[in-house]
């Protein structure tokens, strides 16, 4: 009965998962704090107490993520883009390439069978393909996050933004809202806007079927459609469990590896 | 890329709604009324081109003649050349050879249709063309390397020296569709007698690459009956060009586009001289009348664009000037700097002239014509340096009575954007309030039409001038 | 890590550089790769090549420069606005691309309104992007109109056999570089990337005669002292936007498990391997040599040689993967790596594109996920 965990600090959210026996037993998600550490300790206790298990019954713990050599109680670190595509193969076996779209980078993933990255590709110069755009534009729009993804299919005419710049798309918004612009058409811009970029950047690895979306804008199914119609392919839907987990999932894989071929 | 966006080649659809346009002519008031319901995504672009009458039809039926040049290219056994919009079509025409100009596609695009080129634009980056690059190449490029057009046979430019983004669209597109290409390369300095000897020497290369890549000799009458026409468009393009001074200036705003646009694509051509003289007669008959070429709003403010203009959808930024009142002066893309215009006399050294009577002589005029086009002619050196940016925008705002000078360009403009601030600074000592854009002339995406009006409508206000 | 080379890599007033300065020795400054150093060394001019390392803040060089500009000249212009180059007597700008040169403009612009930035003698050399004929003469033209300005400045005369003396002393240099890049083609590779890319830098700032001698003993000392260190490390080459900084490359080795064994940078050894010729003409075969044997993507339509020489490299040192990075705005570069990375993975050679910044906005954080990431990939 091996329990292993995988801690994800990202810049606007941390994760971590319990795993046990490959079942997943408790996870947790929180707003990242300024230090990775604090963020860590945190989403880790929240994640033992979920569990009503203590720190000590985790055999292995594998960190990944910005700052996750910082981290004292892992055990080995790997990198995020090996993580998202080791989670994202246990979500959904049949995923060879993952759209990962977190707070402030995207990635596209290619994996084989066995989960290993073969390609990728990342996009973290500025915040417009990022999750920090939605979350800028929805705050300006005066909606909640979560809320975001429906005004793609409410809207009969999205508005057309200035995406190259988060600053300029927010301008945008703001005039947009005050010459009383439907909420669900800037709100669909909004998403398309995102969503042509992360397009842009995916059909430069050249997917190949299946794909999955992971990260927190996976659950923005406004931007996951429109990719489905840039790309002209479908996105599958990962069910198992949150696709904001992938990561801490992939890292707390990699520590069930480690322990069974110890 | 889309999938939807495959299916149809980028030059026969532009081409074919230009071909349906370019009947507009002979249609009545209500035919035209009927059919803006059919075209939401035109009819923006083409009520500004309709407002000039005769010459407005004309322009489009310009345009018609050049998309079919284009589609029939290979059928009538021409081969075509992607070249760029400061290179001359005027060899190419004479040696039978189809120019398709990228920037002119890439900016119909947006003037044409809802989203402008934008699919196109992206393409590009997903084949591993940096998003940084120029967008003017980028839009018709991203359509050519993704096999959506007229196969391009080679490729030529004159950007090395002048615009290293441009140069590098070149090449790379040499590269990814593996066709050969060929570059004239401009030294830092015009005027004098070393540097036109290279010109010569340079141009003379581009005719035996030509040579080579069409199995076909230059035709030397061909040459001059072509040259004969520039000469006569040139004629007709100074006179215009006197108007420029007057004030009010009579000269309609979107006179400046058909004046460029019919240059880069059609010089030598009689469908560019019909183009003229009807816009020498409109221009005439405005002078004559004491009236301003703007058509809602008497002359309120009159202004230079040192670099180039907006083709923002819809032609928004001209029809803007036109409901504002301010009129438009040109800019670095009107002026051909043949020795017979006004401006030319203070710029002596950099000018060209053109001479039909021997080989020699024409391809003098040639090379000496296609070093003064724009970009070319005074981006190539230090921008403070003689026959520069500097000296030739002052020395233009000057003559025309500008109230002010305004930059446009795009965010791929390293040479620009690598001097501007300073030129900037420069051109307000010398008398003159200067905004610069911050937007992308040819990607709408980057700083919208709303947003980049707001910022004009605020110069102008802010430094007295509307 | 042999401390000369090191303390020249990473400081712009490095100690042979103010010993050189307190013997009253003249030095200019010169911004890229083109520009023949020989003229200077014929003169008894020490040549630097202006670096960004060093930089702090970016206030002088946005004043001036527009917001989409590459990062490499704007952190000049920040060190020279902040009289960092004031040891130069001199500085060169050439049309390396359309970002580099605007420093000629924007420094002296920024000359106007900071006292004494700029140095007596500032020339710009015109540098042609191909190599046909009348493009060669054109080149031979500009660098006898450097010389002649040389001259006129320092009131001397540089003639024919003091350029070719010159000449020779910088084969040297080349054919030491040569004999380095050599050792790295081992299997047991004696010295780490950072630690061969300090020696190029060092070459392009160092006085030439010191350089040879201390790289002579460097490579000796290198060939007696065998190492295991990196035997079984992953094999990177770094192609891609000009860096100056051994810290671009420490951080793709920081975790151990890499070394970089080859590289086509700017600033690395891009040129040396080959030789100018000593003949009658010898501004003519500085010409033939600066503009025909140092390709970059500069020099337009050269695509397929430079694949070709990137593969030759990739095969002869035993490369495992192939770092492409560019600076953000690099088109030529950039561009460049889209088509390289299209042409490697091609033919099984891993590639991992980075966009970054240079200078002060390096985030080194995401980098080196990046290139972890990448390391797992081939490992």
């Amino acid at each position: 009965m091996t329990i292993v965990a995988g801690c994800d600090v990202g810049s606007l959210t941390t994760k971590a998962v319990l795993l046990k026996d490959n079942r997943l037993i408790s996870t947790s998600l929180i707003r990242s704090k300024a230090k990775p550490q604090e963020s860590a300790r945190i989403a880790m206790e929240e994640l033992f107490a979920k569990a009503d298990l203590s720190e000590k019954e985790m055999e292995y713990c594998v960190g990944t993520g910005y700052g996750r050599e910082k981290l004292a109680f892992v055990n080995a670190v790997k990198s995020e883009i090996a993580c998202h595509g080791k989670g994202a193969k246990w979500l959904l076996p049949s995923v060879k390439t993952i759209i990962d779209i977190g707070g402030q980078d995207c990635k596209v993933i290619k994996i084989d069978e066995s989960g290993t990255a073969t390609r990728f590709v990342t996009n973290d110069k500025c915040a417009s393909g990022t999750g920090r755009f939605l979350e800028v534009m929805a705050q300006v729009l005066g909606i909640d996050i979560s809320e975001l993804g429906q005004q793609s299919s409410r809207s009969k005419s999205p508005v057309t933004l200035a995406s190259t710049c988060t600053v300029w798309a927010q301008a945008d918004v703001i005039k947009q809202i005050n010459s009383g612009v439907p909420i669900e058409d800037i709100g669909a811009g909004i998403n398309l806007a995102m969503a042509k970029r992360i397009a842009t950047l995916a059909n430069s690895i050249k997917p190949e079927n299946d794909i999955c979306m992971t990260g927190g804008v996976a659950k923005n199914q406004g931007v996951m459609s429109l990719l489905e119609q840039l790309m002209g392919c479908r996105i599958r839907k990962i069910r198992k469990s949150d696709p904001q987990l992938a990561g801490a999932i992939g890292a707390a894989l990699f520590a069930q590896e480690k322990l069974l071929s110890a | 890329m889309r999938p939807e966006i495959k299916e149809y080649n980028y030059d026969w659809m532009l081409g074919s709604l230009l071909k349906v346009a370019s009947e507009i002519g002979n249609s009545s008031e209500k035919e035209i009324q009927y059919l803006t319901n059919y075209i939401p995504y035109f009819k923006g672009t083409l009520s500004v081109l309709l407002r000039e009458g005769e010459v407005g039809t004309c322009f489009i039926r310009l345009l018609d003649k050049y998309f079919d040049n284009i589609l029939t290219a290979h059928q009538n056994s021409k081969k075509i050349s992607a070249i760029t919009f400061c290179l001359s079509p005027a060899l190419f025409h004479a040696m039978n050879i189809v120019p398709v100009t990228l920037e002119v596609m890439t900016g119909l695009a947006g003037l044409l249709w809802k989203r402008g080129a934008y699919d196109y634009l992206d393409y590009g980056c997903e084949l591993g063309f940096t998003e940084t690059s120029c967008s003017s190449q980028r839009g018709a490029l991203g359509a050519y390397l993704a096999g959506l057009g007229e196969e391009i046979d080679f490729l030529v430019c004159d950007t090395p020296g002048v615009c290293d983004t441009n140069a590098n669209a070149f090449a790379f597109a040499s590269t990814f569709m593996e066709k050969p290409f060929f570059q004239l390369n401009y030294p830092q300095t015009i005027g004098d007698e070393k540097t036109r000897k290279y010109h010569l020497d340079d141009y003379k290369d581009l005719i035996t690459f030509l040579k080579e890549q069409t199995g076909k000799d230059l035709d030397v009458d061909r040459l001059r009956e072509v040259l004969k026409e520039v000469d006569k468009q040139d004629d007709i393009l100074a006179e215009i060009e006197d108007f420029y001074c007057l004030v009010p200036n009579p000269i309609p705003v979107i006179f400046n586009l058909f004046i460029y646009i019919g240059r880069f694509i059609s010089a030598g051509l009689p469908e560019y001289t019909e183009l003229l003289e009807l816009m020498l007669e409109k221009v005439q008959q405005n002078a004559q009348k004491g009236i301003t070429g703007l058509h809602f709003e008497q002359e309120k403010a009159r202004v230079f664009m040192c670099y180039i203009d907006h083709y923002t959808l819809n032609l928004d930024f001209f029809d803007w000037l036109n409901r504002r009142g301010i009129s438009h002066l040109g800019g670095i893309l009107s002026r051909n700097f043949r020795d017979n215009t006004r401006y030319a006399s203070e710029l002596e050294k950099s000018t060209y002239g053109i001479d039909t009577s021997t080989f020699e002589t024409m391809l003098t005029s040639l090379s000496e014509m296609n070093a003064t086009l724009p970009m070319v002619r005074s981006i190539r050196g230090p921008f403070d340096k003689p026959n520069m940016w500097l000296e030739e925008s002052i020395s233009l705002a000057r003559l025309y009575h500008a109230d002010c000078v305004v930059y446009n360009g795009t965010p791929g403009c390293r040479n620009t954007w690598g001097m501007v601030k300073p030129f900037a600074r420069e051109v307000e000592k010398a008398g003159f309030p200067v905004h610069i854009m911050n937007g992308d002339a040819f990607d709408d995406r980057v700083e919208s039409w709303e947003s980049t009006v707001n910022r004009l409508e605020e110069f102008l206000s802010i430094r007295g001038l509307l | 890590m042999n401390s000369r080379f090191l303390q020249a890599a990473t400081s712009i007033n490095f100690p042979d550089l103010e010993q050189w300065k307190d013997e009253g020795k003249p030095v200019i400054g010169y911004s890229c790769s083109y520009v023949p150093s020989e003229i200077f060394h014929a003169a008894g001019i020490l040549s630097m090549r202006l670096r960004g390392i060093e930089t702090e803040g970016m206030e002088i060089g946005d004043s001036y420069f527009g917001p989409y500009i590459c990062s490499f000249p704007k952190c000049i212009l920040q060190l020279a606005g902040h009289g960092k180059f004031s040891i130069l007597d001199g500085v060169v700008i050439t049309p390396g691309c359309d970002s580099m040169r605007r420093l000629y403009e924007c420094w002296q612009k920024a000359g106007e309104d900071y006292d004494g930035i700029v140095p007596g003698f500032f020339h710009y050399l015109d540098v042609p992007h191909k190599t046909v004929s009348h493009r060669i003469d054109w080149f031979v033209d500009e660098i006898t109109a450097l010389k002649i300005a040389v001259e006129e400045k320092y009131n001397l005369r540089l003639d024919q056999d003091k350029i070719n003396a010159s000449i020779e002393v910088y084969n040297t240099g080349r054919r030491l570089m040569d004999e380095l890049e050599g050792l790295r083609r081992k299997e047991s590779v004696p010295l780490s990337g950072s630690e061969a890319f300090a020696v190029a830098v060092a070459g392009t700032v160092m006085w030439r005669d010191d350089f040879n001698n201390e790289l002579k003993q460097y490579v000796e000392n290198l060939k007696t002292n065998a190492t295991d260190t990196h035997k079984h490390k992953k094999r990177l080459m770094l192609i891609g936007s000009i860096s100056d900084d051994i810290e671009l490359v420490s951080l793709v080795e920081s975790n151990n498990k890499a070394v970089v064994v080859a590289d086509n940078l700017c600033f690395g050894v891009r040129q040396e391997e080959n030789e100018i010729s000593i003949n009658d003409d010898p501004l003519r075969a500085l010409a033939r040599f600066y503009l025909g044997e140092s390709t970059c993507p500069r020099m337009f339509g050269k695509y397929g040689e430079r694949l070709t020489l990137m593969k030759k490299k990739i095969e002869t040192c035993k490369v495992d993967g192939v770092i492409l990075q560019n600076i953000r705005f690099c088109d030529l570069h950039g561009s460049e790596n889209g088509l390289f990375e299209r042409d490697l993975e091609k033919v099984g050679v891993p590639c991992l594109k980075l966009e970054r910044e240079y200078g002060p906005l390096t985030e080194t954080g995401r980098i080196k996920m990046r290139i972890d990431a990448f390391l797992e990939r081939i490992s």
